[in-house]
């Protein structure tokens, strides 16, 4: 093929090379303005913490959830409650954490068995109004991690996490008060010692506990 | 004016024919273009005389150790005509070189190869290739420190932003081989992606006259220029060897070029940066996790001839940054015991592993610039396409740490054409047209809602620049108008698909003049009207911030977290009106620079603190992106002082007030004031030595006292407690009081050896050499952990 004059100064052929990746520019440009992007699951947001008091003898559980529906939107979060106890009664009580922005269906909804799996580099840490209970005694082990809780689970290190405690309250006095849940993250840091300020917090609720006859 | 970049001349190294008898003369002076602006790196040599030197970043020259009798000095810079004149000296002498454009030179070579160079700026710094070489082994941002009126925002030790008169990011362009940077500069984290290696000088221009790189720049422009590819036959190179005590680092740099025999005009290089750095540390502690792994390559060959020249380029730039381990935070109260907490949680003995927190960013740059030379002026054209990867990893629960938070791609292509012609005896016309295409794409598996959406951006411009030249003045005036549009697509908090589009468009108008008066005197005045289309992270942010554990929150959604229509908000585009002179003055050995500066940024963006938002995980604070009205007054002073031959001293002051004019109110981060002190001591020849030097720099930092006001997370978290919001009231504040004044002491000894074909350079240099223990204002690391404390630095510079 014949090439037109123009073609054969260097100077307009390198300008024609020169616009060629412009070209496949607006090509790349328009072809991908369709694209949806890919919806994330998000496996270790918690927007849900569920505790459930379970009668040791038996007996009717008593649930309470707090929520934060909009995950890190601004919406407050919510707790429900009060924890509406018996006197004299001992409670196992265990932790479920889940993620509503998932369907309930999906296989991340429960983040509990994400802190199971991880439980040597996860706590819970708990405090209450003081004397709420007759064992453990005193307000938690927020404040110290050495107050007594008492764990009825343990990680592979043989240190508690807290999934599963037990909670027996005073035979006599009714009382009311309040009671928070912590759970840490401590990667590399969990020990016999670490307490509330080590690692990272990965939830934080309160709720308002009655204990009646 | 134009600075141009000139290569550094191998043939230095002139074998020396040693004078038996002591001569002390000396010649003097400064070399400035034709609108009597400073030429820095021009080559000047005196006839029959061995050896010659650059003119340093003001111009500057200075010829010791001759005997009394008749000089030529010539003097030669790439687009300009040689310069001779004949002096005869007795003792001393003085000579001003004024240069001349050369029409013939700029049609034919080199010039037209740098379309985007600094041309029309009046008030820039400069850092040349002699103050590059003493900041070896640092980032660019951090060597730019260096220059008056640029100071950083830094994330602890390894990331550093370049601020130019209090403003950063979005606002502060940077000429990366004449193509405008586009990585993910939305953050205070992100730093820019340039191997400061592949520069042969960084110019700093501090007004926003410099409209034809783009709308955006008010608060200046950063031109990272390459030396100029060989046009003859011939093989050259250099090789940097920088080590550090402090992190314990390596950098190694080499770079190789050449001419092809028998095709004039033909050139190429390559070149390669790698560096690693483990843990630095602070006078009294590790800052554990804050290592450094890079590594960059660059190739570039082109044709420079008679009519036409084209080039083509291509860079790669990667690296591993980690962030200090102990800045991770769940929520307000971790906030707040991570401050009060020091050494920071985490803190172990060095290592050079690189864990979470941490950025893994690659830059790829490709070019390709072209121009030719018509009857009727020159055309200019450039195509570069960019290719920006960006992943964060953050310390996460379910085995995810390994799966980065925030995954980014970001594609950028640009093309930019560009049309000068000479209209008259005195003045020229330039016009010019770009065009932008921009996809930011989040990689998918993430496991996290993206912090900024999808976008596709789609922007133009064009514009035209009148310059006129006199006899003591002269002026130059441009305008230009700018169109951008966005598609946006993203997952609001609620993980629900949200899509939507803007579009932005304004005119920018700039003039600027150089006054040149009697006594060595000169006044350069800018003033300028820019705007900034706001960036998608501005708009669109949803989520949290590694550094403060606080959650970021966009212009267009609303407190439900939906995004609303930007037509449907007061939103306006941000406009700054700057005013800048600069007004230098040279007396025989002294030379003064002061640059004040005034620029009104209307409707200003910044991240407003509003309230305490309440998640499962706790109370953390959260800030919306809001807009103001900012007011930057500011001075830079700059001195040079030749106390006896040898000896140099320079003062150096930069000043700077920002306030916030809606709610009279103080901004945060702002640089604080500050001041530094050079000795210098410099001696041209020590017998097979050469350019020996010895500086010490006292620098002396003030607390920033235009701060707002302090609230703690632990009164924020107080005050939730008992149902109170102490940030109702929308008032500015910092998690913490503003760090003391503080002074550091660095010094550095450097030393020459030329041989038959090759020379070294070394220089060993020690940094906080009293091992102060300090904390800088503008380091977002501020609330956990001290600076890095003394650092020994030793490098070598090999030329052949």
């Amino acid at each position: 093929m014949k090439q037109t004059s123009i073609f054969r100064s260097h100077a307009v052929r390198s300008f024609f090379y020169l616009a060629l990746p412009l070209a496949g520019a607006v090509v790349l440009g328009s072809c991908s303005d369709d694209d949806e992007p890919v919806k994330e699951d998000v496996p270790e947001l918690i927007t849900t913490v569920e505790l459930t008091f379970t009668p040791v003898g038996g007996g009717d559980a008593v649930k309470v959830t707090a929520t934060d529906p909009d995950g890190e939107g601004t919406d407050e979060l919510k707790a429900d409650g009060p924890i509406a106890l018996k006197t004299g009664t001992t409670y196992t009580m265990d932790i479920k954490l889940y993620n509503g922005l998932l369907p309930e269906t999906d296989e991340e909804y429960d983040v509990t068995k994400e802190v199971e799996e991880e439980s040597d580099e996860h706590m819970f840490f708990f405090s209450w109004t003081a004397d709420l209970f007759a064992n453990p005694a005193g307000n938690g082990n927020i404040d110290n991690r050495q107050d007594p809780v008492v764990y009825a689970d343990v990680d592979e290190n043989g240190l508690p996490t807290g999934l599963s405690t037990t909670w027996s309250t005073k035979e006599d006095a009714s009382s009311n008060g309040a009671f928070r849940v912590v759970l840490k993250h401590q990667p590399e840091l969990k020990s016999a010692t670490s307490g509330y300020n080590t690692g990272e917090t990965d939830a934080d609720v309160s709720f308002v506990i009655n204990v009646t006859e | 004016m134009t600075i141009k970049v000139v290569m550094l001349m191998v043939a230095l190294h002139v074998c020396m024919s040693v004078v038996a008898q002591p001569c002390q003369g000396v010649l003097t002076g400064q070399v400035l273009d034709e609108t009597g602006a400073l030429v820095a790196g021009a080559s000047l040599s005196l006839k029959g005389v061995s050896g010659g030197q650059l003119s340093d970043a003001y111009g500057h020259y200075r010829f010791e150790a001759l005997c009394n009798g008749r000089y030529t000095l010539v003097v030669q810079f790439t687009g300009y005509k040689p310069f001779e004149q004949t002096v005869t000296l007795t003792d001393t002498a003085s000579i001003t070189v004024r240069l001349v454009p050369d029409m013939r030179s700029l049609q034919e070579v080199v010039i037209e190869e740098k379309p985007l160079n600094t041309e029309h700026a009046h008030n820039l710094a400069v850092l040349n290739e002699k103050q590059l070489e003493e900041t070896a082994g640092k980032t660019l941002g951090e060597s730019l420190k260096e220059l008056p009126g640029v100071s950083t925002i830094q994330t602890g030790p390894g990331i550093f932003k370049p601020v130019i008169h209090g403003v950063h990011s979005q606002r502060v362009l940077i000429l990366n081989y004449g193509i405008r940077q586009e990585g993910q500069q939305w953050g205070a984290d992100h730093a820019p992606e340039i191997d400061p290696f592949i520069a042969s000088n960084i110019v700093v221009i501090k007004d926003a006259s410099a409209i034809k790189y783009g709308p955006d720049a008010l608060g200046g422009v950063i031109v990272v220029n390459p030396p100029e590819l060989p046009e003859k036959a011939g093989l050259g190179g250099t090789f940097n060897t920088v080590v550090q005590s402090n992190g314990r680092s390596g950098t190694v740099s080499g770079m190789l070029e050449g001419g092809i025999g028998g095709h004039d005009g033909w050139g190429w290089r390559v070149q390669g940066t790698a560096k690693r750095a483990g843990d630095y540390h602070t006078p009294d502690y590790n800052l554990t996790n804050t290592g450094v792994k890079e590594l960059n390559f660059s190739a570039a060959a082109g044709y420079h001839g008679a009519t036409y020249g084209i080039e083509a380029f291509f860079s790669r730039f990667q690296t591993e940054i980690g962030i200090l381990k102990g800045t991770s935070v769940g929520n307000i109260d971790d906030l707040s015991n991570a401050m009060e907490r020091e050494p920071p949680q985490y803190t172990r003995s060095f290592g050079y592993d690189i864990g979470e927190p941490r950025q893994e960013v690659t830059h790829n740059l490709f070019k390709l610039n072209g121009h030719l030379n018509t009857s009727r002026g020159i055309l200019r054209m450039q195509y570069g396409f960019q290719n920006n990867a960006r992943a964060e990893y953050d310390i996460r629960i379910g085995g995810l740490s390994s799966t980065p938070i925030l995954d980014l791609v970001l594609n950028t292509h640009t093309l930019e054409t560009e049309w000068e012609v000479t209209t008259g005896p005195s003045s020229t016309l330039c016009l010019g047209a770009t065009g932008m295409i921009q996809e930011n794409d989040n990689q998918p598996g993430t496991m996290r809602i993206p912090l900024i959406p999808d976008f596709t951006s789609l922007s133009g411009g064009a514009f035209a620049i009148v310059k006129f030249q006199g006899g003591r003045w002269d002026a130059d005036f441009g305008g230009r108008y700018d169109y951008r549009h966005y598609d946006v697509a993203g997952y609001n908090s609620k993980n629900i698909l949200y899509k939507t589009n803007s579009q932005f468009h304004n005119p920018s108008f700039t003039a600027g003049a150089t006054v040149r008066l009697p006594h060595k005197q000169s006044l350069h005045l800018n003033v300028s009207s820019a705007w900034r289309p706001p960036h998608v992270a501005e708009l669109y942010s949803t989520g949290k911030n590694l550094g403060t554990g606080a959650y970021e929150i966009g212009l267009l959604l609303d407190t439900a977290s939906n995004v609303v229509d930007i037509n449907q908000t007061d939103f306006k585009v941000e406009q700054a009106l700057k005013s800048i002179i600069t007004y230098r003055r040279d007396w025989q050995d002294f030379f003064i620079e002061v640059t004040p500066y005034v620029n009104y940024i209307f409707n200003y963006i910044y991240l407003r603190p509003e309230g305490i938002l309440r998640q499962v995980a706790g109370p953390a604070a959260y800030f919306r992106y809001t807009q103001t009205d900012a007011l930057f007054t500011g001075v830079d002073i700059t001195g040079q002082w030749q106390v006896a031959p040898a000896w140099k001293v320079t003062p150096r002051a930069s000043l700077l007030r920002v306030t916030d004019e809606r709610q009279h109110d103080y901004l945060v981060f702002i640089p604080t004031n500050r001041f530094d002190l050079g000795v210098r001591y410099e001696k041209k020849t020590l017998s097979r030595w050469k350019d020996f030097f010895v500086e010490s720099q006292v620098r002396y930092v003030l607390k920033q006292y235009n701060a707002p006001r302090t609230i703690t997370p632990r009164q924020l978290n107080d005050a939730k407690g008992q149902g109170e919001n102490l940030l109702t009231d929308g008032g500015n504040f910092d998690f913490q009081a503003a760090p003391a004044s503080y002074a550091l002491l660095n010094v550095a000894a450097g030393i020459s050896l030329p041989g038959e074909k090759l020379r070294y350079d070394f220089r060993l240099g020690v940094d906080n050499v009293l091992n102060t223990s300090y904390r800088e204002y503008t380091n977002r690391l501020r609330y956990f952990a001290d600076e890095i404390g003394r650092n020994f630095i030793f490098s070598m510079k090999c030329i052949f």
